[in-house]
């Protein structure tokens, strides 16, 4: 066997580091041209290091609702009032609901409209967060095995967290509404003005290309509106929060920092019994002021 | 460079590595408190600095590299761009290891601030050239100052590990 000479050895350590930078510098010009050519590589890192993530991360998890739940003790008194003024609130719109599901069935009969297609969900974990301001995505513990396919929308009980971007065999990137790359089609409720919601890596992502930005107030709801046939249409986004000359911030009605278990929305055409997405006190919460104008009517 | 005291026991060859590897998962542990997403603080960053002047020999610069790009994969980052700022960052550090192997703590945080700034904003000039638009720079900020803080932590469950693997009394070191 030949062995390298000492010198020839030495050599070779000594132009290792800068053929390196010069590789890392190579790599990150191939990857701004070709978008897609790490993409295979990234599944297939995310899914070797998905079981050692799942890990690591359930205790993160237990460890937040450990402390969850000791702040619930000292807040309970506090929370029972809350809850029972939302309940009553909430038992008004139940009665508002019902009249308007049976109306709606009503005219839909009338007008032989297609029913919406079936929604089912997947739930997965969060068990990876992108350390750094300049990405905003979190991994899940689901992928193509559990039936996840790029770009499905992603929830949780209280409204929009994003979208799947990269999906591997076992975990799967998602694309958070807050991130820079991230333009959800959505419509202002009230006022039925269309827009697109560009995340710029802040907290509360901006409306661009609105119809008519005077339209838009503060305390609107915003949700998808279905447009491109990109997300559900309807699911909840979040509320504006501050009307800026660049164009209003949405405040998201999902604690983007927070995020535990999500649900992957199958916006297919399945033959499942479609399941009902639940309303939990923080999405009331947070539209309590429009609610509380809307009830009071 | 000095000669090192020789490392015989192949698992503590290999720990800088390791540790290097767990600095890169916990940036991307799912911590739940508001914000610190964007304000992870970059402990690969602080096991590269420490590494380097303590134990050169045993964070290759091949290493480096790998563990750099795993990270850029795991996080989403563009490709390439962490394991350069770690490269980049490594060949600093190795230039003036000599100032900072024998000296107390104070010193070699000082050190590592200097070290976090340029490399955190190097960082975030890496990312507006590659993303082709100016970022915010605010967020950078914070974030170097956050890592900075942590600093201290990561350097002492560093120095422990390392002493107790390699049994070290004083870490040696070219003068």
């Amino acid at each position: 066997m030949i062995r390298p000479s000492a010198q020839f050895r030495a050599a070779v350590q000594r132009t290792t580091p800068p053929v390196l930078i010069l590789l890392s510098a190579a790599i990150i010009m191939l990857g701004k041209a070709d978008e897609a050519m790490f993409d295979s590589v990234r599944t297939r890192i995310a899914d070797t290091a998905a079981p050692a993530l799942d890990a690591l991360s359930w205790p993160l998890g237990a460890a937040g609702s450990a402390v969850d739940r000791v702040r619930g003790v000292f807040a309970m008194y506090q929370d029972n009032l809350r809850l029972e003024r939302e309940n009553e609130r909430l038992l008004q719109w139940q009665q508002i609901a019902l009249r308007l599901t049976a109306d709606n069935r009503q005219l839909r009969g009338l007008l032989k409209a297609v029913p919406d297609g079936a929604v089912s969900y997947v739930t997965a974990r969060v068990i990876a967060n992108s350390g750094g301001g300049y990405v905003r995505t979190v991994m899940i513990n689901a992928g193509n095995d559990a039936g996840l396919v790029r770009g499905q929308a992603v929830t949780t009980g209280e409204g929009l967290v994003g979208r799947l971007t990269e999906v591997g065999s076992r975990a799967a990137r998602v694309l958070l509404i807050t991130d820079l790359n991230s333009r959800i089609p959505v419509v202002v409720e009230s006022s039925h003005v269309s827009a697109v919601l560009a995340g710029d890596n802040s907290e509360r992502p901006r409306l661009v290309y609105l119809g008519e930005s005077n339209a838009v107030k503060i305390g609107d709801r915003v949700v998808t509106s279905g447009e491109g046939g990109v997300f559900p249409p309807g699911l909840p986004v979040g509320m504006v929060a501050a009307l800026n000359p660049a164009g209003p911030r949405v405040e998201p009605y999902v604690e983007l920092s927070q995020l535990g278990h999500v649900l992957v929305v199958d916006y297919g055409l399945s033959t499942a019994l479609p399941q009902p997405v639940t309303v939990t006190p923080h999405a009331v919460r947070r539209g309590k002021q429009v609610a509380g104008d809307e009830a009071g009517r | 460079m000095a000669a090192l005291p020789r490392v015989n026991n192949g698992a503590a060859r290999l720990l800088p590595v390791l540790t290097m590897l767990v600095a890169a998962l916990a940036t991307i542990l799912p911590v739940r408190v508001p914000g610190y997403a964007a304000l992870t603080p970059a402990f690969t960053l602080m096991a590269v600095y420490h590494w380097t002047i303590y134990r050169p020999d045993l964070l290759p610069a091949v290493a480096l590299f790998t563990v750099g790009l795993a990270e850029d994969l795991l996080t989403g980052a563009p490709v390439g761009v962490g394991a350069l700022v770690l490269l980049l960052a490594r060949a600093a550090v190795l230039q003036y290891r000599r100032y900072f192997v024998n000296r107390a703590f104070p010193f070699v945080w000082s050190g590592f601030t200097l070290l976090a700034g340029t490399a955190m904003l190097g960082l975030w000039a890496l990312h507006c050239a590659v993303d082709l638009s100016l970022l915010d720079l605010r967020n950078t900020v914070f974030r170097t100052v956050v890592t900075i803080a942590v600093f201290p932590a990561a350097s002492f469950l560093l120095g422990r590990t390392q002493r107790r693997l390699m049994g070290a009394a004083r870490l040696a070191g070219a003068a």
